[in-house]
């Protein structure tokens, strides 16, 4: 029973890894009023761009930072597009998740040849905590990540901490989201706010992407993600736009999917659709208020501009 | 909005209605001068760096121009069967976006063409299923296309409910509810007490059995063209919602909820039952596209049947900003393009994902330049 409950653990927390990563950057740039819908994208491009720095170089830590540096371009793109442009935010997104798909699967063929993709790309190894990781059922699955798996614990609660709602830069980033116009008649840089947020949820989007493909598989395939990037805006729909619910999100969410898995060991039967369907619901009720309240940005796909 | 009694003056009526838009008729310079912005000249241009790009990667894969752009087009017009599978295609893309225009007429963005599709096709193959193997099309067709519809409008209506009694966005209600229905066909045929196929081996596929004769949509023109109903059923909606939406009192009414609701609401029309009206007909359009789909060759219900129409037909009802006409272009644009884009992988050897750039990239130049593109006069943008 508890080799089960282990597994599930470390199954859920291994799901949610990437999710709350890509969650919280795209958690900053809801608030401040961008619904990125493009996160899947920016993985997709993180994933490809590391395990192509990674495969020329030979190295995981450049093949991390091509990631972040892809993830940054992708998500210009994205920000030029929805701010700078004001184009629609939802059609943009999707078909920026569309053209990610398309130019790494394009890229891959050019990068890595017909073969199998990648294979055994130089990755990243788990790096075990001495005593922490011995505890039971949480130890293996907190305490043997890759090094790029406590950065990610790490980026994912600074970004909660550093932006929480009792900062001032978080209180900015939730004025710019509220409210464009007021934000920006008390002088808050509402541009600059909202382009920072989009390229930061680049940078995070693009290293979760990157976790998957160097410290989980050691390879990339054709669209790697598989609609983990939709998962994260759904998390943080879920998580009613505030940190610490998001967080919690992600790991049920993590947990749920792992269940799939660990369900059979247990002789229970649930149908692996749904239990994948389940966040999606989970989040459904969450936006409905008709568990707890809950309040989008006022501001959210509403682009700004200054003249009237 | 019943007229005071009008046994009085005609005449004020007429000075407002003396300017029915707000720019009067422009002279022929003015109209040289905004060629450049105008949406067609934008989309045009937009195709040709499109199309350049398209180019180069087909370059790059090492693949020669000329017997790329070969494979294209006969895939797109060589043969009935190209034509057939492409007007399939730009009637399902249609049908979707005709319906998202609607919504989008009474203010509501339809992110869930998705889950709608997948719920009317659902909805379609639990009724073609039910249906004794001898049905008569005359009577299996209707029923199931109507399922379908019926289906696609009650899915939207989840959305249309949250958003109308609580106030909650529909953009992010549909967006959920789309993935919802994916997951809800995937359970529908992963599971024998739902519609999977009876399991007789270890290889039987996670999908419905084939619907009935009676329930397949019957297909049209050629002997070789797979083109069915569905394009007389898309063309047919497509132009009973452009003439509802432009010629009649239902279509102004739906127009000014989207203008203002709360002006709308103190001139006394059901603001609430005209959004939820819109969104939950633009289900139905989704849901009888799905229908459309599972009663297409080969007749079954599977995972990823949709194969990502609903997302294609709102980019399709975006481009088309309002306009019926709009919708219809850019359909048969994206269908044709889609099934050249087959062959192109299957003559060319060019890569799938390459056709898969360059069509989102078409989309992404047209979406970035919308600011700089002048509106049509009378919409909204």
């Amino acid at each position: 029973m508890s080799a089960v409950a282990e597994e599930l653990a470390s199954g859920g927390v291994r799901m949610a890894l990437p999710l709350l990563l890509a969650s919280s950057g795209e958690l900053l740039s809801e608030r401040a009023g961008v619904l990125n819908l493009s996160v899947e994208g920016m993985m997709l491009t993180g994933a490809f761009a590391g395990a192509v720095g990674a495969h020329q170089s030979g190295s995981a830590a450049v093949g991390v930072l091509t990631a972040i540096v892809a993830g940054l371009l992708f998500a210009a793109l994205q920000a030029l597009l929805s701010i700078t442009l004001r184009a629609d935010q939802i059609v943009t997104g999707i078909t920026a998740n569309a053209l990610a798909l398309g130019a790494t699967t394009y890229g891959a063929r050019l990068a890595f040849g017909d073969g199998a993709g990648a294979k055994s790309l130089p990755g990243l190894d788990p790096l075990a905590i001495p005593l922490l990781s011995d505890l039971p059922i949480l130890g293996p699955a907190l305490f043997e990540q890759t090094l790029l798996g406590y950065l990610a614990f790490a980026v994912a609660i600074a970004l909660a901490l550093g932006f929480s709602r009792r900062r001032t830069a978080g209180l900015a980033i939730d004025a710019v989201g509220e409210d464009a116009l007021a934000a920006d008649r008390s002088g808050l840089p509402v541009a600059f706010i909202r382009y920072g947020t989009v390229l930061l949820t680049g940078i995070t989007a693009a290293l979760a992407g990157a976790h998957l493909a160097l410290s989980e598989v050691h390879a990339f395939s054709d669209n790697i993600t598989g609609g983990i990037g939709y998962l994260a805006v759904v998390a943080v729909i879920a998580g009613r736009w505030r940190a610490w619910p998001t967080l919690l999100a992600c790991l049920v969410f993590g947990l749920a999917q792992s269940l799939q898995f660990a369900a059979p060991a247990i002789g229970l039967h649930i149908s692996a659709p749904l239990l994948t369907t389940l966040p999606y619901v989970f989040a459904l009720l969450a936006v409905s208020g008709l568990v707890g309240r809950s309040r989008a940005p006022s501001g959210l796909t509403v682009p700004f501009v200054r003249a009237s | 909005m019943s007229a005071p009694t009008t046994t009085t003056s005609p005449p004020p009526e007429s000075p407002p209605s003396a300017k029915p838009h707000p720019t009067p008729q422009p002279a022929l310079r003015t109209r040289l001068h905004t060629l450049p912005r105008h949406p067609l000249t934008v989309a045009l241009v937009a195709a040709l760096c499109a199309a350049v790009v398209g180019m180069v990667l087909v370059v790059a894969a090492g693949a020669e121009l000329g017997s790329a752009w070969q494979a294209l087009e006969e895939g797109m017009f060589g043969s009935s069967y190209a034509v057939g599978s492409s007007l399939n295609s730009a009637a399902v893309l249609a049908l979707i976006a005709a319906g998202f225009t609607v919504a989008h007429r009474a203010g509501l963005v339809n992110v869930g063409g998705e889950g709608q599709l997948c719920a009317g096709g659902t909805a379609a193959a639990a009724v073609g299923l039910v249906l004794p193997a001898q049905v008569p099309t005359a009577v299996g067709v209707p029923l199931v296309v109507l399922a379908g519809f019926l289906a696609g409008a009650a899915w939207a209506s989840i959305a249309a409910w949250l958003k109308v009694k609580r106030g909650t966005s529909e953009v992010i209600t549909t967006l959920l509810l789309n993935f919802i229905g994916i997951g809800m066909v995937s359970l529908a045929v992963h599971e024998e007490a739902l519609l999977r196929q009876p399991v007789t081996s270890s290889e039987t596929l996670p999908q419905s059995a084939p619907l009935p004769t009676g329930a397949q949509l019957p297909l049209i023109g050629d002997v070789e063209s797979p083109a069915t109903a569905v394009v007389v059923i898309a063309a047919v909606a497509v132009l009973a919602t452009g003439i509802v939406l432009r010629h009649t009192a239902l279509g102004l009414r739906l127009r000014a909820v989207g203008h203002s609701p709360a002006a709308s609401a103190r001139l006394g029309l059901p603001v609430g039952r005209l959004e939820g009206g819109g969104l939950a007909f633009a289900g139905g359009l989704a849901g009888i596209a799905g229908a459309a789909l599972v009663a297409t060759a080969p007749y079954v219900l599977a995972e990823h049947f949709s194969s990502g129409y609903g997302f294609a037909g709102l980019v399709v009802g975006l481009l088309a900003r309002g306009s019926l006409t709009a919708v219809a272009a850019v359909s048969l644009l994206f269908g044709f393009l889609t099934s050249g884009g087959i062959n192109l992988q299957l003559a060319a050897q060019v890569p799938a994902s390459t056709v898969q750039i360059v069509q989102s990239l078409l989309v992404l130049f047209i979406a970035a330049a919308m600011l700089f593109t002048t509106r049509r006069p009378g919409s909204r943008s």
